[in-house]
């Protein structure tokens, strides 16, 4: 007997939300970046579940897609990091505040 | 940077409050749907089905899924414009010599003597790694 | 083939390069500019007789003229406004061009001896003045638009600005220049929104149709009848109503320019002018423009009762008004002055009274015996050493003859005494104020009657002040010593007082109304000149004529004459022995006062009446005072409201937008973990409200 789907579901909104509790409370921008990971994955989740749920595979393939554009995302995330730290040598988010009002 | 971990004493937890709530909110909302039971997958090779499908090989695969090839393609050019971003936005500017992201351990300093040697150096100091990378996720890409 | 009337925009045309040369090059002229007015204003002259003749019909058929030369706003939809200039030469305006360039003509050599000769610096500014005055006045005299007349108007009083305030350098001229400048103004602000009114509501503004290749363009004055007859409405007024209003509005003007009453304030102080510049405001031109206007469009005030009540009215009592002020001057040219307001009433009286024929027959005579009694005046200011003061004078009758008989001639028919020109206009306008007054029924007529015995009474007043100036002046013993031994005077002063003096004693005889109407002669040479031909001609083409006129005034305001005293020779012959009699009584009693060698002031008879006289009714105090006393302070009422109520409600909303966005923007802190816990709270309540409701669906 599978596992519920909610049971996924519960662990994807977990995992997500301890994504986003990251970005909330954290201010290194490297951890910001592990975070989103972590988001991102946990819409895999989501993703693998429901592919089960429906008997059919375009979810899994879904998800490896998603993986590589993670990839991308962190190459993108670390150069920018790079940047940020060049800039205001530091990676705290809170100090890279100069676009605002 | 840290030589070693230390527990962050920074942390915003009135912020991280929110993302409780927003769980709390979704486990709330997913314990009380009614799912039915899930459908399973037929038999067959679910790796090799993933497989025909990112190449819209279809009917050959045992488990019912979509045409990926133009998906597949997109992804493939997206990585590497998104390295190509990561390398413009990594590479530094001409003028630029207070700090650099890398711990070169001193290298820096030897490279201040002359502009010129500066710069070719730290050129080919990346260009040497961009070669790298690209040459390894290309070549894990495209397979 | 060139006719006269292709040039008659050249009438206005040369004395306008006469303000050019004078302007450039009048400091190198020998006379400093005059020469070029003289040129100029005789060639007018010349031209405004030769157009005359043409009108007259003795060279050729062609004997009016209404085109449109210029466009210079051409309404791009059908029912745009188009804007144009052109040339309206009818028998009035030929007169009147004729009249112009003549007292212009006059004026610019008199000038030779009262501004050369005394040596004053500035000429080429002042000839250039002259010309620019000349060509203004001309130029509105052929107006064939009522905003063309406008513009032309304007000018007018921008160069009796010029010239009232040519000697800038003393006091008074500069601020009696200002005052004639915004008081005619003021005026003027009626006039333009009448124009405005007239456009927006006829679409155009020509005084007389146009023959044009592409159909007839109609006249306003013509399509305001029509809209009466067919009773149509224009924003939310009867046709009538909103012709009165509109004739009204114009009247604005007219009442500013022509000094009537209450606007006529400015014109006593335009005596700081040269006095030649006097002679022209006065005689031909700015004050001249107003009456004029009136009588050009006659046709459209023929519509209006009311409108004639009102002109009748202010020029009846300004009349009489201006007269009893000038009893009691003490300078000569103030009497003059107020001899003209009191003169241009009667036109005013006569054009309400539908004594249109009378109006322009006065006005020409006016025209001549104004002119003539200012130079006269200037050469007896040239004599005194610019001393105007009449009882610093006396007996100057021995020492210049010439201008004592021309003076003389001007006063007598100033007077109106037979047979001197003022006699038989005068006359004829207390006549046909007196026959329509009878004739009309109703309040209008009553009006007329009221207006007519207050224009009697002026006569009286007219005879008295112009012969106590007249002895002050030239009889008694000499009272200074300047006055026994007086400056002479030229031939340039001279010429001038003579050709006047002789046009003031003949002039009447164009329009002997009276003598034609008892013996049946037909002497009325005005009157047959303004009716036109039986058939055809001008008044069919142009509907300028009296005839039209007249029906106008019977089947509109219903204005028609009747004879009180037995028949019409009875009531011609009660009429004008009346007026002629109260002349002489006004001489008679003058002469008893001040014909004697050692004349005395008897204005202290007059007990509190002298205070209220020589300060003209405290008329200038009153208007100080509503403009101190009245418009200062609402202005400043209206900057308080303008300053804090709309200035505040404007000030508020911002200041108010300015704190909400300075506290609004602090959520933009540039931490992106603070976006992004905005984000997820936004999230939390999307969902929590999701669920409450239950879904979307």
């Amino acid at each position: 007997m599978a596992i519920e789907s909610q049971y996924y579901l519960l662990l994807s909104a977990a995992i997500f939300c301890i994504g986003v509790y990251g970005i909330l409370t954290r201010q290194n921008a490297l951890l910001f970046l592990m975070s989103v990971e972590l988001m991102l994955n946990a819409a895999n989740i989501n993703l693998v579940a429901f592919s089960f749920y429906h008997g059919n595979l375009t979810g899994q393939v879904f998800s490896l897609f998603t993986m590589a554009l993670a990839a991308a995302e962190v190459a993108v995330g670390i150069g920018i990091v790079l940047v940020l730290y060049r800039n205001f040598e530091d990676i705290d988010v809170t100090k890279a505040a100069t676009m605002r009002w | 940077m840290t030589s070693r971990p230390r527990l962050a004493t920074d942390v915003n937890y009135v912020n991280g409050l929110a993302a409780l709530a927003l769980f709390v909110v979704m486990a709330y909302v997913f314990m009380t749907s009614d799912v039915s039971a899930p459908a399973g997958f037929a038999d067959g090779s679910i790796v090799a089905s993933i497989g025909y499908a990112m190449f819209d090989m279809l009917d050959q695969g045992a488990i019912e899924a979509e045409g990926f090839l133009v998906a597949f393609i997109v992804i493939a050019l997206v990585l590497d414009a998104a390295l190509d971003g990561a390398v413009m936005l990594a590479r530094r500017e001409d003028d630029e010599q207070s700090v650099t992201a890398l711990a070169d351990g001193g290298f820096l300093s030897r490279t201040k003597e002359t502009s010129s040697e500066r710069r070719s150096d730290g050129d080919s100091l990346l260009g040497r790694n961009d070669g790298e990378d690209a040459g390894s996720s290309d070549d894990g890409g495209d397979d | 083939m060139a006719g006269a009337f292709d040039f008659v925009p050249a009438i206005a045309a040369l004395p306008l390069l006469a303000f050019v040369i004078a302007l450039f090059a009048g400091q190198y002229m020998p006379k400093r500019g005059a020469e070029a007015g003289i040129a100029a204003t005789a060639g007018s002259l010349i031209l405004s007789i030769w157009t005359a003749l043409t009108v007259a019909g003795m060279t050729g058929s062609e004997t009016f003229y209404n085109e449109n030369l210029y466009t210079w706003v051409a309404g791009v939809a059908d029912s745009a406004v188009t804007l144009r200039l052109g040339v309206l030469v009818d028998p009035l305006t030929a007169l009147m061009l004729v009249i112009v360039s003549l007292i212009a003509l006059l004026v610019h050599v008199f000038s030779l001896g009262y501004m050369n000769d005394e040596g004053e610096t500035g000429l080429p500014r002042y000839y250039a003045g002259l010309g620019l005055f000349t060509a203004s006045m001309l130029a509105f005299v052929f107006s064939n638009n009522i905003l063309m007349a406008f513009m032309f108007f304007e000018l007018v009083g921008l160069c009796s600005y010029l010239l009232i305030g040519f000697w800038f350098r003393e006091d008074g001229p500069p601020s009696a220049a200002k005052k004639a400048f915004l008081v005619t103004r003021f005026g003027d602000y009626f006039f333009l929104i009448g124009v405005v009114g007239i456009f927006a509501t006829f679409g155009t503004g020509l005084f007389a149709p146009v023959e044009a290749a592409s159909g007839t363009m109609e006249s306003f004055p013509h399509m305001a009848e029509m809209a009466i007859e067919e009773s149509e409405t224009f924003f939310g007024y009867g046709a009538q109503t909103w012709m009165t209003i509109l004739g009204l509005l114009v009247l604005g003007g007219v009442v500013g320019k022509s000094a009537q009453f209450p606007l006529h304030t400015w014109l006593p102080d335009a005596m700081e002018g040269p006095t030649p510049v006097s002679a022209l405001i006065h005689a031909a031109t700015m004050v001249a423009a107003g009456v004029y206007l009136v009588a050009r469009m006659y046709g459209f005030y023929a519509l209006s009762p009311q409108a004639l009540a009102v002109i009748a009215l202010i020029g009846g009592f300004t009349a009489l008004f201006a007269a009893t002020m000038g009893v009691v001057k003490q300078e000569l040219k103030q009497v003059l002055a107020y001899s003209t307001i009191s003169q241009y009433g009667y036109m005013m009286l006569a054009l309400g009274a539908g004594g249109y024929v009378a109006a322009v027959f006065h006005l020409t005579t006016h025209a001549i015996f104004k002119a003539l009694l200012f130079l006269g005046a200037g050469s007896v200011i040239i004599a005194m050493h610019h001393n105007e003061n009449m009882w610093d004078m006396g007996g100057l009758k021995d020492k210049m003859p010439v201008t004592y008989w021309t003076f003389l001639s001007g006063s007598l028919a100033l007077a109106g005494i037979v047979p001197f020109a003022g006699f038989w206009s005068k006359d004829e306008v207390l006549f046909e104020a007196l026959i329509h007054g009878v004739g009309t029924e109703g309040t209008l007529g009553a009006m007329f009657l009221l207006a007519y015995a207050m224009g009697l009474l002026a006569v009286f007043f007219t005879g008295f002040y112009t012969f106590r100036m007249v002895y002050l002046t030239f009889h008694g013993n000499a009272r200074t010593d300047v006055a026994r031994d007086p400056e002479p005077v030229r031939w340039n002063v001279k010429a001038p007082l003579a050709v006047l003096g002789i046009g003031a004693a003949t002039v009447g005889l164009v329009n002997m109304a009276p003598v034609e109407k008892l013996t049946g002669l037909h002497i009325d040479f005005l009157h047959q000149w303004l009716d036109g031909p039986e058939e055809g001609g001008w008044p069919d083409a142009l509907s300028t004529d009296l005839h039209h006129y007249e029906e106008l005034l019977h089947n509109v305001p219903h204005v028609d004459p009747a004879y009180p005293i037995g028949g019409e020779q009875t009531t011609l012959i009660v009429s004008a022995a009346l007026s002629l009699g109260l002349a002489l009584g006004g001489v008679l009693l003058a002469r008893s006062l001040y014909g004697v060698d050692e004349p005395v002031e008897h204005t202290d008879k007059l007990g509190g009446a002298k205070a209220l006289l020589t300060h003209n009714y405290y008329q200038d105090e009153s208007q100080v005072w509503l403009a101190q006393g009245v418009t200062v302070p609402l202005a400043r009422a209206a900057d308080k409201f303008d300053q804090g109520v709309v200035d505040g409600v404007v000030n508020g909303v911002s200041s108010v937008s300015l704190f909400t966005g300075s506290r609004f923007r602090r959520i933009q802190s540039g931490v992106v973990s603070n976006y992004a816990a905005l984000m997820t709270l936004s999230l939390v309540l999307l969902l929590v409200a999701f669920v409450v409701l239950g879904g979307v669906a």
